[in-house]
């Protein structure tokens, strides 16, 4: 009977065009912005790295000001000073460790007929690549040693390497960066995490860096580092004492296997800030924490509140205009009374058409769903154009969208059928009958 | 076998009760050809309506081919209509949107026949009414005799016991009438019993018997065979 029931709903649709269409038109709309704003939504709040978010754990340590806490005291601050990330990568008490920063330099090419390159990059360890599974096409990223003895090597991004190099492998070769010659080690593939969960501190959608280099080189000056940086006291004069200070501008991560490693971790820290204090510092009480990514995402505030806000009231117009469906279905199926009446003549009963009648509503939530699609796609395309950079790559629809868009109008629309199916189905058929 | 022993159906307003049926009785017999006259407002379509399983009664019993319909549900009351009920109406109540094959189709789609089993049913029944070679037409390019053929063929499509008639002629020239007249008795003749509701006596007289009704009671009950006219003649 199914094939029937939708073979009878084709009909019906087709027979009252004008009205299907405005009730098609009514759910995608809904759909449509409904999708638009849970899109985006879902992408800023979707797992970068979900086969091991569990085990990336952020470092917050609390340095602040006893008497002005950072961030009204809700949270410690964002990041770590210079000394306090140095300890922490010297006592390497983490299954892998990395201190970061960002920074930018200017590349100047082999080729004189090139111009120089500005370059955004990003200073950090060793252990970035493998702790972050940054996929490569050529090489691999630096080790331990290379850090350890302060080498002068860099990791290119795809787009560096297409623009310096031509997309051929160029591991082994050299670029004047700043003025001194690196070492290419590896050049990665295609890598935008969304959100950039690993430095939300510049933007959280943010593109990731061009280049890639040593985290040393900052302290060694031989390149220059950008990002955010607070202090809470004066940092003092010249860039040795801005290193030794308690402005923070370093961010730390961490990888722990196991809960256990976790809580030992933890531990360490705490040690760490108690015998920090025997030297005057860390005047504030004990807070020490440890976030995994979505953790740290969610801490950070990384989905907007006024994208919050859209998405209800996106739903908020789904609702109008399901409100609107129930109305011209209701009006569509009472309109019907007469083959109603005639059915349950010929032996249907209410069942049978409770099952014809909102499998009807069905096919029409799935042609409103069709639409919903194409207009949330338009719809990103426009929150695209409105915000530019910071809405690429998240204003796109993934199968997985998709499918919730039609769920989400065959449900829509499933549950706006109900009451008029039901009221179609009770209609009485002798007055009906007599009627026509 | 239709029986109903004292059946009354009140309908009730905010204000007034209106009795349609009082105390009505009445049996029919298989094979019968049973015409129902009376006066409009005298009960004959919500006796007929009641007969069909399309209202319920006030109180009352009414055994259909020895089942008691008041002890039926929802899914009951349907499947009786699907199996022992053909209805003809005078409005013919032919689905616009669907054409011949498919309207003839709607009852044979509830019984769950197969597709070959239905398909056999359309063309036979369409075949006797003679409109085999339109049944790919949809009602609308049709005049109302050969849709009130269109109708018949669906009522017999799934061999009722019972064929259940509402002014059947009521919408059709005099012509067409004696038409669709002299196939409801080719019908009765191969054992289907008719029950119709008619104003025209003439149409009435042609069945075995009639009965009248007025102001919800049998008022009468005549046996008035043709045939047995013609043999006192």
């Amino acid at each position: 009977m199914f094939s029937y029931y939708l073979r009878l709903a084709w009909i019906s649709i087709l027979r009252h065009w004008g009205l299907s269409l405005l009730m098609v038109c009514a759910i995608g709309l809904g759909i449509g912005a409904a999708m638009t704003t849970v899109t985006v939504n879902y992408l800023m709040s979707a797992d970068p790295i979900p086969e091991k978010s569990q085990q990336l754990y952020y470092v917050q340590l609390d340095s602040w000001d006893v008497n002005d806490p950072f961030d009204d005291g809700l949270n410690p601050p964002d990041q770590l000073t210079f000394t306090d990330s140095s300890n922490l990568m010297r006592a390497k008490k983490a299954f892998r460790q990395n201190v970061q920063a960002q920074a930018f330099g200017v590349i100047e090419p082999n080729d004189p007929e090139m111009l120089p390159l500005i370059v955004n990059g990003r200073a950090n360890s060793a252990d970035f690549f493998p702790m972050f599974n940054v996929p490569f096409i050529y090489g691999s990223g630096w080790s331990n040693e290379s850090d350890e003895s302060k080498e002068f090597v860099v990791v290119l991004s795809k787009e560096t390497n297409d623009k310096l190099f031509g997309g051929e492998n160029s591991v082994g070769k050299a670029i004047k960066l700043e003025g001194n010659m690196f070492r290419v080690v590896g050049v990665i593939d295609t890598w935008q995490p969304k959100p950039r969960f690993y430095d939300i501190s510049t933007g959280a959608f943010n593109d990731s860096e061009d280049i890639f280099v040593p985290f040393h080189l900052i302290a060694d000056e031989k390149i220059s580092r950008s990002g955010n940086t607070n202090c809470w006291k004066p940092s003092g004069d010249g860039f040795k004492a801005f290193l030794a200070s308690e402005c923070i501008w370093t961010q730390f991560w961490v990888e722990l296997k196991t809960e256990q490693d976790k809580a030992d971790y933890q531990q360490f820290l705490n040690a760490y800030v108690q015998e920090q204090k025997q030297f005057g510092r860390f005047q504030r009480p004990l807070d020490n924490r440890l976030s995994n990514v979505m953790q740290w995402l969610e801490s950070q505030e990384v989905v907007a509140d006024d994208a919050q806000m859209m998405m209800a009231m996106s739903f908020m117009f789904l609702i109008v205009c399901l409100l609107n469906t129930v109305g011209l279905l209701l009006a569509k199926f009472l309109g019907k009374a007469p083959e109603i009446g005639l059915r349950q003549a010929l032996g249907a009963s209410k069942s049978t058409l409770f099952s014809q009648y909102i499998i009807e509503s069905a096919c029409i939530g799935i042609l409103g769903g069709v639409l919903g699609l194409i207009l949330a796609y338009l719809g990103l395309k426009g929150v695209e154009g409105l915000y530019g950079d910071y809405m690429k790559g998240l204003a796109s629809l993934d199968a997985n969208m998709a499918i919730f868009a039609v769920l989400l109008a065959l449900i829509s629309t499933i549950l706006a059928g109900l009451y008029p199916t039901w009221r179609a189905c009770n209609i009485q058929p002798a007055q009906q009958l007599k009627n026509q | 076998m239709l029986v109903m022993k004292n059946i009354n159906k009140i309908f009730q307003t905010a204000d007034i009760q209106t009795h349609a049926l009082r105390d009505f009785c009445l049996q029919v017999n298989e094979g019968d050809f049973v015409s129902v006259t009376g006066p409009s407002g005298s009960g004959k379509t919500t006796f007929l309506n009641i007969a069909g399983l399309l209202e319920t009664y006030s109180n009352g019993e009414f055994l259909l081919d020895g089942e008691d319909v008041g002890k039926l549900n929802d899914n009951g009351r349907s499947r009786m209509r699907n199996q022992k009920i053909g209805f003809i109406f005078q409005g013919f109540n032919l689905i616009p949107d669907l054409n011949l094959y498919d309207n003839v189709d709607v009852p044979l789609r509830y019984r769950g026949f197969n597709g070959k089993e239905r398909k056999r049913r359309i063309e036979e029944n369409l075949e006797r009414v003679g409109l085999a070679s339109r049944m790919k037409h949809l009602p609308s390019q049709l005049s109302g005799g050969q849709q009130q053929r269109v109708a018949i063929a669906r009522a017999l499509a799934t061999d009722p016991r019972f064929l259940l008639a509402d002014e059947p002629t009521g919408n059709l020239d005099s012509e067409m009438a004696q038409s669709v007249m002299s196939l409801l008795e080719d019908i009765n003749q191969q054992g289907t019993t008719i029950i119709m509701v008619t104003h025209d006596a003439q149409l009435a007289q042609r069945a075995k018997r009639t009965i009248q009704v007025k102001d919800g009671r049998v008022s009468e009950l005549a046996i008035v065979t043709p045939h047995l006219n013609q043999a006192i003649a």
